[in-house]
């Protein structure tokens, strides 16, 4: 592959498939499997579905949340792994539960510059084999030792050791500045913006219904690829009901003044699985004889203050998607498709709520008055996290995977229509969100470069 | 060209196997204390031992990989965690159905004290996790050799009735002289001349270095069920002669066959022979090199360069 001088005006990026592995239950169907194991795994899955075997891709970049110190260097380690030319090169990036589709938008900005003209995007994470670290106790006193140069020295540094060092530090998923799990700060939200435990129940209970219904359509074959005798993902239920989901005990925002609202049933389950995401550019993809599925329009990255209580901890996507759809000039009307990450399902209803508030959206977005609302119909149409599950880093790649093969399936319906035009928002921790835009590619259309 | 392995000359059982199938895949340890038994009663002097291999093979019918056991294997050995089952792999699941032939009473030779001097598998369609296997496994080709008496013990799996992987593991029962005939060649004089052609031959080459603790007999002992004292620990080892415990020759054939790779392809010849054993704790250097044909030879040499094994992994296009 040679690369060409860098074009003076930036060109297009396109997805042009996925894989991911089903994802599985935490101590599940991966639970003796690590990072490394299951990146490859979907890696694989990509280079097979594609016939890359043997190709030098542009760059593979993706990466892990919950990472042991030996996976430094995961992804070029999976990307080994693989059937691809081993002198593809890669790096790991790291965005909480945003990882993902910020992995997705660094490529297709490097194909857009002519940097590179192929790329792999991914996301691994286990919650089965998460690192273990020992207590900062033991850690000095392990590193004190090792430098020492007698046996005195160090015995030494252990007589430090207090026996409450000995406990291993698991990982924690609490917000370090505010000690609160994510749970109850989105309680706290939820709260805030009135949302019921029923309209929560439904967003569940759809995302189930969604996602199994797009694997009895045959719409994840070609997505996903059985890995460890998984075919499907393991928390999927098919057959759950408002019922089921109804008796459920809330289990965040117990000690709030409003009646706690959110379950196990509508909040996302800790997870395993991997996601990869193929993109390239136009010339690249012909080259393969490769669709075009989607083409990465444009993204958007917030933060919002919630360590002050100011704004809630996932709501920063809102703030995303209000300044991308400003700079593209669009509104929530122009969109076919709408991903809102079921980080829990009050996710996808305090984030439609506040584009739908008046004043929130002048005081807070700046805008001239209210987003708008989005028919619920284009909401998470093939199911989304609280169905699939939610192996952090993977997320990213499952929903740009499926959304572009969906705007793909559109476009193939109305052929003189479009651009189809889909949103992905997706909040992570840290108050961060993460917010790209995706289309359709007309059949019509030239050269799209 | 390479020159095929037996892997691939060889076409199931002679004629005139009976075949005998087991209900499940025996247990090692049981057949280590008859296979021990065994071999005490072979050293009662005026035993009369029979001088023909039993015409048996013993089957085991729709054996399933537990992903668990997969997964421990190729943490272990250094393999991707594909569903692919590596060749390696293939051979520890039919090794207790070969070490079934070599306990029976009708077997001439002692198990414990036999050598494995070489190995050689072939991989002819992908095996999956999840695919039901047919093992079949048998001994045959009982010849005489300079320093005792080797055969051949052969594995097959087959997955919905077709062959899909087969392994010649030839072993060396030393000195014991069964048979007469013309007398086979050393294995391990190849090992040094095959590891010198390839450095003069000035092709691609690789070098990674093996650092094996003192644990790794036992660690390959329990994903493989091979628990031969002589790798488990050192007092058990002396007990057999060893001054430390010796990693078993498979651990580093397919600690080899995992270091290429997914360049060996989706299916691939894999050949080794084994010279010195590797004392543990130990240090093994291994180069690999590799032509313009994609297979690959590798060489593995203690630092003072003495032989520990040699071998070839060749994708089949």
């Amino acid at each position: 592959m040679t690369t060409s001088p860098t074009p003076s005006s930036p060109r297009e990026a396109y997805v042009l498939g996925g894989n991911r592995i089903p994802f599985g239950k935490v101590g599940g169907a991966y639970a003796r499997s690590s990072n490394q194991d299951m990146l490859t795994a979907a890696l694989d899955g990509l280079v097979a579905r594609y016939g890359l075997q043997g190709e030098r891709l542009g760059e593979i970049v993706g990466g892990a949340v919950l990472k042991h110190s030996k996976d430094f260097n995961l992804v070029r380690e999976s990307a080994l792994g693989t059937a691809l030319d081993p002198r593809t090169p890669a790096f790991d990036l790291q965005q909480a539960c945003a990882t993902g589709l910020e992995a997705v938008i660094t490529v297709s900005n490097k194909i857009r510059l002519g940097q590179i003209e192929s790329a792999i995007a991914g996301g691994v994470d286990s919650t089965s084999d998460a690192p273990v670290a020992v207590s900062p106790g033991l850690r000095r006193a392990l590193l004190t030792a090792a430098r020492a140069r007698d046996l005195p020295t160090r015995l030494k540094a252990f007589a430090k050791v207090r026996p409450a060092d000995l406990a291993p530090d698991a990982p924690r998923t609490d917000e370090p500045r505010t000690g609160l799990s994510m749970g109850e700060h989105q309680a706290v939200t939820t709260a805030r913006w009135g949302i019921t435990r029923e309209a929560q129940d439904e967003i569940a209970l759809r995302s189930h219904h969604n996602l199994a219904a797009s694997y009895e359509r045959g719409f994840q074959d070609d997505l996903v690829t059985p890995y460890r005798g998984l075919v499907r993902d393991q928390i999927l239920r098919p057959d759950t009901s408002a019922e089921k989901l109804g008796k459920l005990s809330p289990v965040f925002g117990k000690r709030l003044d409003h009646m706690p609202t959110m379950t196990a049933g509508n909040s996302t389950p800790l997870s395993d699985g991997a996601s990869a995401v193929l993109l390239g550019s136009a010339d690249w993809a012909a080259a393969r004889n490769l669709p075009l599925l989607a083409r990465v329009v444009d993204a958007e990255t917030a933060a919002v203050d919630f360590v002050h209580g100011h704004e809630g901890l996932l709501m920063a996507p809102v703030h995303a998607v209000a300044r991308l759809l400003t700079r593209q000039g669009l509104t929530l009307g122009d969109l076919d498709l709408v991903e809102i990450h079921e980080a829990f399902a009050s996710v996808v209803l305090t984030t439609q709520a506040a584009w739908a508030d008046d004043d929130y959206c002048r005081t807070e977005l700046g805008l001239p008055g209210a987003l708008g609302t989005i028919d619920p119909a284009k909401v998470n149409v093939n199911g989304s996290s609280l169905a699939a599950g939610h192996p952090f880093a993977a997320t990213g790649g499952r929903i740009v995977a499926q959304t572009a093969k969906q705007l793909a399936e559109l476009q193939a319906a109305s052929p003189a229509a479009g651009p189809f035009r889909a949103l992905v928002s997706i909040c992570a921790a840290g108050g961060l969100g993460v917010a790209a835009i995706l289309e359709s590619v007309p059949t019509t259309e030239g050269d799209p470069r | 060209m390479t020159v095929l392995p037996p892997s691939r000359t060889v076409t199931g059982p002679p004629p005139g196997t009976r075949v005998e199938t087991l209900p499940s895949v025996p247990g090692l340890g049981g057949l280590y204390v008859r296979g021990a038994a065994g071999s005490a009663a072979a050293q009662i002097p005026g035993r009369t031992t029979a001088t023909t291999l039993p015409a048996v093979a013993h089957r085991v019918e729709g054996v399933r990989v537990d992903p668990g056991h997969l997964t421990s294997y190729q943490h272990l050995l250094g393999e991707t965690g594909s569903d692919a089952l590596p060749s390696g792999f293939c051979h520890v699941l039919a090794f207790p159905v070969a070490t079934a032939v070599m306990v029976r009473t009708d077997f001439p030779l002692p198990l414990l004290g036999m050598v494995h001097v070489a190995n050689a598998a072939s991989v002819l369609r992908p095996v999956h996790l999840g695919d039901a296997l047919d093992v079949t496994a048998w001994t045959q080709d009982l010849r005489a050799h300079r320093r005792g008496t080797q055969l051949d013990v052969c594995a097959e799996i087959a997955v919905d009735g077709e062959v899909a992987w087969r392994g010649i593991s030839t072993y060396l029962a030393k000195g014991v002289h069964l048979v007469g005939g013309a007398e086979s060649s050393d294995a391990e004089s190849s090992v040094t001349a095959d590891a010198s052609d390839q450095e003069s031959s000035g092709e691609v080459g690789a070098s990674v270095v093996w650092r094996l603790s003192a644990d790794v007999g036992r660690a390959y002992g329990a994903v493989s069920g091979d628990r031969n004292p002589i790798h488990m620990s050192a007092l058990s080892a002396k007990a057999f002669g060893f001054p430390r415990a010796i990693a078993h020759g498979m651990y580093t054939a397919a600690r080899a066959l995992a270091d290429v790779g997914a360049r060996r392809g989706p299916t691939y010849d894999w050949t080794v022979e084994f010279a010195k054993p590797v004392l543990l704790p130990g240090r093994v250097d291994v180069t690999y090199t590799t032509g313009a044909d994609g297979a690959w030879t590798y060489a593995g040499r203690s630092s003072s360069g003495r032989p520990h094994l040699a071998g070839t992994v060749i994708p089949n296009a």
